[in-house]
């Protein structure tokens, strides 16, 4: 917020006062699209703040069961020699 | 309430530098984030998720609560005003929701650098280790904007900002020819 060298907008010279200005219109609706999608994504699960459930660091309030179809946990050198395209398949 | 200039300019300097050291910092943030996801070397990938979390929490965190104690000081000490301007309210918006986004991915960086120190990373890791470039890139591109908003300076008043300017006007217009040039 550097406020310099210019002095504030003085608005309208008439008594009623000005619409919301069209960049402001356009900033909301991408507000509440990114707020919208925040929302779904929580509701589907995907929580965020959250580690992966039936990690080692489970804060509370957060799922602390590892679900059935999760990956669990493969060591971190067994990860390193995993091709990428495997990520996310359950070992066994 | 306007401020004394010496105090302006003061408050102003650390202002900026409070912000524009959040933006850096964010930057960083994301490039180790990145290197932490993609890195095929695991001493990298150790040493990216170590050093997020101390710059998260002694960079990022108090550069993201300064700027909310200078932002509103400064905006309330000259003619600008707090709510008087869409800009200045929307970046403080930016700068709130950055500040709480912030708060709610401390834990998961934790988490992370805990699983890094103990070299307990997995793949089950994968998607936290995904959230944390989405969200330092959202953080980047939000201070990008506030940046950018304190630079253009768009136009436009909010009801409140107009509604206070038609009561000075109408009540002294000596002051009204005056209004904003303290910025000078």
């Amino acid at each position: 917020m550097s406020q310099t060298n210019v002095g504030p907008d003085r608005g309208s010279t008439t008594s009623t006062p000005p619409g919301t200005p069209r960049w402001v219109k356009v900033l909301g609706i991408i507000a509440i699209v990114l707020i919208l999608l925040f929302v779904v994504l929580h509701l589907t699960g995907n929580n965020l703040g959250c580690p992966p459930p039936g990690g080692p660091h489970t804060p509370p309030g957060c799922p602390a069961d590892t679900p059935s179809g999760d990956a669990g946990d493969t060591p971190f050198v067994t990860r390193m020699a995993t091709p990428p395209v495997e990520y996310g398949v359950q070992q066994t | 309430m306007t401020m004394t200039r010496g105090l302006r300019k003061f408050v102003l300097t650390a202002h900026v530098t409070f912000t524009v050291g959040w933006l850096g910092a964010v930057a960083g943030f994301l490039a180790l984030a990145v290197a932490g996801l993609t890195s095929q070397d695991a001493q990298m990938v150790r040493a990216a998720y170590l050093a997020m979390e101390l710059i998260a929490r002694f960079v990022i965190v108090p550069l993201s609560l300064a700027p909310l104690l200078t932002g509103p000081v400064l905006s309330l000490g000259t003619p600008w005003g707090l709510f008087r301007h869409y800009w200045i309210l929307v970046k403080l918006l930016i700068t709130v929701l950055s500040t709480i986004l912030l708060q709610v991915h401390l834990q998961p960086i934790r988490y992370l650098s805990g699983a890094a120190a103990e070299g307990s990373l997995s793949s089950a890791d994968l998607r936290l280790q995904i959230q944390m470039v989405v969200a330092a890139s959202a953080g980047l591109l939000a201070l990008l904007v506030a940046t950018t908003l304190a630079v253009y300076k768009p136009r436009g008043m909010t009801p409140y900002g107009w509604r206070k300017q038609y009561e000075q006007r109408t009540e002294s217009p000596a002051d009204c020819r005056s209004f904003g040039k303290t910025d000078r």
